[in-house]
């Protein structure tokens, strides 16, 4: 699986355990990264800028480092 | 605070609003006071001259109704061609007290040219025989005429005429001197005009020994060195501090000069003087005016409070006012858009734009949607959309 839907996955289970409003946060992370969370796979092919983009949206929405 | 923020800068906006109309408002005030202070000065100025001018043809007019009653009556005529001192006193002196009631303090026969002594002093009748050698003593004996004018002399600072007096075949037998302390001026301008007002005389003009004689003579305190160029001769007022004058009287204009207003405890006054000339036309002294514009000042700090408050008061409600128009037209349905379109990318394709009216904003609410269907539309179409329905968002 890749770092890209990894890091999806980590999102989802944030959001199901702090019972955020999922399409909000999907969203803003979404618009931060330039990525809809819907179009990324476990067959997504990682690039490292997309990553690096993914993961500073996670910590300024979520503030967790992921 | 976000300066970014459009509520930021229209809030900052309004504030420098607020701020210039209150700092306007005072500036305006504080110049308006200023500037009806001044007028007022200049009134009270101009005013007082006219009533000491009023005050003085008044009482010359008077002195020159007595002095011609006096030459018209024979019994004194005869007397003083007689020089029979006694007997003019004796004619003369029950008249003293009543014309002294009405203000005649100096009252004096003089002998005739060459030598033109003091005959009789009716205010002072043991004193005589003296020379005053005054300018008005000899622009009599050069015209032989009535000659008026204010002169300062022992007796005091007086307006005073002189005339010759004739005898039963027209001849000259000497003069006639009648004058009113101009001291007791001010008290009548202060009971007719309220204003205070102090008499200044110029220390050029008087003796150093005189004035301490003088001020022995009436009980009153040696003031001398309490002004370095004049002495206070008589003032309306018992407080010295409102009498305040650096310059020399003799640079004081012929119209008067308006001094600035100052404040004295909770008092607000404005001041000013005019000169007064003597015979010759010296400045010998000026009056000085003082007006209490208390009152006035007070109604101008109350105007501007309520000014001030009613700025205040209207500009937070305009302020509150654009700030709650501002966020109802305009953040509220922004932020809308922002949430929607967030939610979009989020998986949510069925939440719409509301278009709640035909505004800017709405026009670009009304934009945003049609464009959310056509991503929304784009998004359908997308293969993988297509094939995985699961990875639609729910």
């Amino acid at each position: 699986m890749s770092q890209l839907y990894d890091l999806k996955m980590l999102i989802e289970n944030k959001i199901k355990a702090d019972g955020l409003d999922a399409m909000d946060v999907k969203g803003k992370i979404g618009l931060r990264s330039g990525r809809m969370l819907a179009f990324i796979t476990p067959t997504t092919a990682d690039d490292p800028e997309a990553v690096a983009k993914l993961k500073q949206a996670v910590k300024d929405v979520l503030h967790i480092s992921a | 605070m976000k300066w970014n923020l459009i509520r930021t800068k229209v809030l900052a906006a309004l504030t420098a609003c607020l701020v210039v109309g209150v700092g306007g408002i005072v500036a305006l005030m504080h110049y308006s006071f200023a500037h009806n202070s001044q007028a007022l000065a200049v009134e009270s100025v101009t005013g007082a001259q006219k009533l000491f001018t009023i005050l003085e043809a008044r009482e010359i007019s008077k002195m020159t109704a007595v002095s011609e009653t006096l030459i018209m009556n024979p019994q004194v005529r005869d007397a003083f061609a007689a020089k029979d001192r006694a007997r003019v006193l004796e004619l003369t002196a029950p008249l003293y007290p009543k014309l002294k009631s009405e203000g005649i303090t100096n009252w004096m026969f003089h002998t005739p040219e060459p030598d033109m002594l003091v005959f009789l002093r009716l205010h002072n009748p043991k004193k005589f025989g003296d020379a005053l050698n005054r300018f008005l003593d000899k622009e009599v004996v050069r015209t032989h005429a009535i000659v008026i004018g204010n002169e300062l002399a022992k007796a005091g600072f007086a307006v005073r005429i002189l005339r010759p007096f004739y005898d039963s075949r027209g001849g000259v037998t000497g003069y006639v001197e009648l004058g009113e302390e101009i001291g007791q001026f001010i008290h009548a301008m202060k009971n007719q005009t309220g204003d205070d007002y102090g008499l200044l005389l110029s220390k050029k003009f008087v003796d150093r020994q005189f004035w301490a004689d003088s001020s022995a003579m009436w009980k009153r305190r040696d003031n001398w060195d309490d002004n370095p160029s004049f002495v206070v001769a008589d003032k309306t007022t018992a407080s010295d501090n409102i009498i305040q004058f650096q310059e020399d009287l003799a640079a004081v204009p012929a119209h008067g000069r308006v001094l600035e207003y100052f404040q004295d405890g909770n008092s607000v006054f404005v001041r000013g003087l005019f000169p007064i000339y003597d015979a010759a036309g010296n400045t010998v002294g000026a009056m000085f005016v003082v007006r209490d514009i208390s009152g006035f000042y007070l109604a101008m700090r109350h105007t501007q409070n309520v000014l001030v408050l009613l700025t205040v008061l209207s500009l937070t409600i305009g302020m509150v006012l654009v700030l709650t128009l501002f966020k109802r037209l305009v953040f509220q349905r922004l932020e809308h858009i922002i949430v929607v379109a967030t939610r979009v990318v989020g998986g949510d394709y069925e939440t719409e734009i509301r278009v709640s009216s035909d505004d800017e904003v709405g026009q670009f609410e009304q934009l945003f949607e049609q464009f959310r269907r056509v991503f929304v539309d784009l998004l359908a179409h997308v293969p993988e959309f297509q094939k995985k329905p699961e990875l639609q968002e729910k």
